[in-house]
């Protein structure tokens, strides 16, 4: 898992936004406090050895159980987009930077690029491909098309799970955690402005 | 009045009858109305397939094999290993054992396996061995005097020194001189969807899917690299990821990815990854002026005396306008471009200008301080006279009042505490205009109509202006007409770049629309007993100009057609479209003087563009040219370790781009010149922020920044410079 909201109820090592965690990474102190996590977990007693090869792993996405076999390795992103042909959720960076990947993991906003497929078994899978009730919208991407806020679009699923995210946390959110729920996203046309009116609008809207 | 824009070759040159007929009306009801994106809705829900998401029947993964080194030259290129390895289809060298590498990340070879994860495995089997050779990474190494000369014909490539008037008399004149360095660095586009096609080969014929700024000007590269014929090349991009100049070329890239689905017998997907998008796929040049500039005691601009030098990357130019838009009477400037081992340039949102406007600006205000004269004034007083595509004393005049200029004080806030406060403002033209494209409008007897053209929604929302200036013509609703875009089976279109695409490719929509409607009125002035001249459409209605109740339901006209379709077609005409904008922008920023750190507080643009087609999307235009152009002022840079010619930050994390905390309010005024047609707004908008925050920056601390980006450092080295010797 690799949660970027900063609402989380998990240890405070987590709660942190992308450019906190810079911060904190440049004076080393947040760097040793994930290995130190790291490290328990992986001297677990017991730890069941998966792969290299392909298993077969079952994701509940969107309500329905897909079964797919996948190497380990394979990040949730991935499996989904070219293994499922959810291909709603995008790329960008690979690495956890631009959100582009942004889906709600039981409850919590994650980088599906950075997120292995094989340990969210069993976890609510979200992503943008079953956000609408066919053809109506959510009440977020119906915000989003009235404010204009997109251009090319590629980082648009990111940011509607991200907005998504942070109002079923927050659904009268402060600006301060609006700010904080879309930072961990980025888009290179520079639709920032729009996407921050859109999410003003739908603050408060109930899912219709 | 503009001159009207010069036909491209082989266009008319006269205004035609049609135009004449069909040119924009004065008044429109949808085209300039705010209008939602039509793909909207497939954009928000992940519906929309972008070249990224295209998953074909039996499809292989395709993997670029590049160079690690930034020179050497190849010894030999082993793909033995990487064949066997599993789920492996095709192996092809790119370039060949003897050939040299010029930067980190040239192309080598390429692989395709059967997965993702299967082709990284297979790239780390092949082996080339490389005869590592001296390399330049940086421009101040390049031109050094002992620097290795790794280009064949030298690492500089001089340019023709231009002179205009006396510079002698120029520094006569002045009474004050600037005697300074400027610069701007190296950026990259970043497109979100980074590179990359799917390609697919039936016989002899090949669709690529391509995430591309031209899919008819990619067709016809392709079709010359592979040697085939173009009209066996079909390319398509419904959707794409972001470009800003740099997916105008169909690259190595997609030829390797063709050249990898023939030898697999299968389709192949190749992407680029975000490592290779910022080493191979283009970037902005860098840019340097030496200046010494001069100012008369009366605050007139006297003389500019310039050297100039950038490097585009391994053999590619620099060049850029200087100095930009203000009226140095007497001046001379000599370029030269520096070639070193990275990744060509390609163009970047308005190739060029970016860096001739901060490079001009900075400088403005030094001259501006020196007479004690206001900046803005300054500004206006020695700006080209007004003109159509020179609006910048009024622009100035206006924005200056909008954005409460009165209220800046003058160089260095006095205000106590660590946050100071600063105003600064810049110009910008651009030319945009039209040029070669087509359309084809189809109407048909159940009264759907689509508006065909092959051009490309790059994310500027063409697609929906497709369809408003058709609905427009044809007196329906948006919703009623489908637009086709993003093929080569649609008529021919050139290039999204260069703020060209609405003004190219709404001219022959509206025309194609306008034929389309008169032919339909031929069907309906005989059955109404009118002549079809007296016929207009509106509101889904045929009917008499003069008499609204003369006439038929859209519906009923079409049915007149029997079993016929209507398709005509038009290509661009002169007339309909201009060449040449202007525009300035306005930044309030906030410095933190114990930090270094810079907040952009608000930009307000006032910006031409002709005839405003959506509201809605050319503001959105805007905004994105602002936040952009805030990303170079402050944030993105492509660094270079100096020893090893490595791209350090290829990745999104430490090459920094804005995020939502980043973001000022953005406050956008449009000017619309109706009478000059279409022009343009993608690139404009992101000229003159860098330059305008710079200026802010030196209003808020009495420090001034030279050079690009303006980082926390930078900004604390300035500030204790500034200390240390006063106002420079």
């Amino acid at each position: 898992m690799n949660p970027k909201d900063d609402q989380s109820k998990k240890p405070d090592v987590f709660n942190v936004s992308r450019r906190d965690f810079l911060k904190s990474a440049s004076v080393g102190g947040l760097v040793t406090a994930v290995t130190a996590v790291a490290e328990v977990e992986a001297q677990a007693p017991g730890a069941q050895v998966i792969g290299p090869g392909e298993v077969p792993i079952q994701l509940n996405v969107n309500g329905k159980q897909i079964n797919l076999r996948i190497e380990p390795r394979v990040t949730l992103l991935d499996a989904l987009r070219m293994r499922a042909d959810l291909t709603g959720n995008k790329r960008g960076c690979d690495r956890g930077a631009c959100g582009a990947c942004t889906m709600i993991v039981d409850g919590r906003t994650a980088y599906s690029c950075s997120t292995l497929a094989i340990e969210v078994q069993g976890k609510r899978i979200r992503t943008v491909d079953g956000l609408a009730e066919g053809n109506k919208l959510h009440p977020v991407q119906q915000a989003f098309c009235d404010a204009d806020a997109m251009m090319c679009g590629f980082c648009t699923p990111g940011f509607v799970m991200a907005t998504v995210g942070v109002l079923e946390k927050y659904p009268k959110a402060t600006d301060a955690q609006l700010y904080k729920g879309l930072d961990g996203n980025i888009c290179r046309c520079g639709t920032f402005p729009r996407i921050l009116e859109a999410a003003m609008k739908v603050r408060g809207v109930s899912r219709g | 009045m503009a001159k009207p824009q010069n036909p491209p070759a082989g266009q008319p040159d006269k205004i035609s009858d049609l135009v004449k007929k069909w040119n924009w009306p004065e008044k429109m009801t949808v085209v300039g109305s705010p209008v939602k994106r039509l793909d909207g809705p497939d954009k928000v829900t992940g519906r929309a397939k972008y070249t990224f998401d295209i998953n074909r029947p039996g499809m292989m993964y395709g993997k670029m094999i590049r160079s690690p080194h930034p020179h050497a030259r190849i010894v030999s290129i082993d793909l033995t290993e990487a064949q066997k390895a599993p789920g492996v289809k095709a192996a092809l060298n790119y370039k060949q054992a003897g050939a040299e590498v010029m930067y980190q990340g040239d192309p080598v070879a390429a692989i395709a396996a059967d997965t993702e994860e299967r082709v990284n495995d297979a790239a780390r089997l092949v082996k080339v061995q490389y005869e590592v050779m001296p390399h330049v990474a940086l421009v101040e190494l390049a031109m050094a005097a002992a620097a290795p000369v790794v280009f064949k014909d030298g690492n500089v490539r001089p340019g023709m020194t231009q002179e205009n008037g006396d510079l002698d008399a120029g520094f006569k004149d002045a009474a004050y001189t600037v005697e300074q360095t400027y610069s701007t660095h190296v950026i990259t586009h970043v497109c979100m969807e980074t590179h990359g096609s799917v390609c697919e080969w039936e016989g002899d014929k090949l669709t690529v899917w391509l995430s591309t700024q031209g899919v008819h000007g990619t067709a016809q590269q392709l079709a010359m690299a592979l040697g085939i014929p173009q009209t066996n090349v079909r390319v398509i991009c419904q959707y794409m990821g972001g470009g800003f100049g740099s997916k105008a070329q169909a690259g190595a890239e997609a030829l390797m990815c063709a050249k990898l689905a023939k030898a697999a017998g299968a389709p192949v997907k190749m992407f680029m990854d975000r490592k290779e998008e910022h080493l191979d796929s283009g970037n902005r040049p860098s840019a340097t002026a030496s200046v010494k500039a001069g100012v008369s005691a009366d605050g007139r601009l006297t003389a500019w005396d310039g050297q100039t030098w950038g490097t585009g990357g391994a053999g590619a130019g620099s060049n850029f306008p200087l100095p930009y838009i203000y009226d140095f009477p007497n001046r001379r400037r000599s370029h030269k471009d520096v070639f070193t081992n990275t990744g060509q340039q390609r163009p970047m949102r308005a190739p060029g200008h970016p860096q001739g406007s901060f490079l001009t600006e900075v400088l403005m205000d030094e001259l501006a301080d020196l007479v004690k004269v206001d900046p803005l004034e300054f500004r206006i007083k020695n700006c080209p006279p007004l003109a159509a595509n020179a609006m910048w004393r009024s622009y100035l005049a206006e924005g200056g009042q909008l954005f409460g200029w009165e209220k800046r004080h003058p160089t260095v806030d006095q205000t106590p505490g660590p946050i100071k406060t600063g105003f600064g403002c810049a110009v910008n033209q651009w030319g945009g205009g039209g040029r070669a494209s087509a359309a084809r409008c189809e109407i048909t007897p159940d009264g759907a109509v689509a508006l065909k053209a092959g051009t490309q929604d790059i994310g500027t929302g063409t697609r929906t202006i497709v369809a408003m200036v058709t609905a427009e013509t044809l007196g329906l609703p948006v919703s009623a007409i489908t637009p086709m875009i993003g093929d080569t089976i649609y008529p021919a279109c050139g290039n999204s770049g260069g703020s060209t695409t609405a003004a190219s490719v709404m001219p022959p929509v509206r025309l194609a629309a306008g034929k389309a409607l008169d032919a339909l009125c031929a069907r309906v002035g005989p059955a109404l007993g009118v002549d079809p001249a007296t016929l207009v459409a509106t509101n889904g209605r045929i009917h008499v100009k003069d008499n609204p109740s003369k006439g038929m339901a859209w519906k009923d006209a079409c049915r007149l057609l029997g079993t016929e379709m209507i398709a005509t077609d038009a290509g661009w005409e002169i007339g309909m479209s201009s060449t040449g904008t202007s525009g300035c922008q306005f930044a309030e920023v906030t410095v933190d003087v114990e930090t270094g750190i810079v907040k952009v507080k608000r930009v307000l643009v006032v910006q031409d563009c002709g005839i405003v087609m959506d509201k809605l999307t050319a503001e959105s235009q805007v905004n994105g040219g602002v936040v952009g152009s805030l990303n170079f002022a402050l944030y993105e840079d492509r660094i270079l370790d100096r020893n090893t010619g490595q791209m350090v930050n290829p990745n999104m994390e430490s090459y920094l781009l804005a995020g939502m905390s980043e973001m000022p309010k953005i406050e956008v005024h449009l000017k619309e010149q109706r009478e000059r047609g279409v022009i343009g707004i993608g690139e404009p908008p992101t000229v003159s922020t860098a330059a305008a925050i710079a200026c802010a920056v030196r209003n808020a601390t009495g420090a001034t920044i030279r050079s690009l980006p303006m980082t926390p450092q930078k900004v604390l080295e300035a500030m204790q410079q500034q200390k240390a010797g006063g106002l420079s």
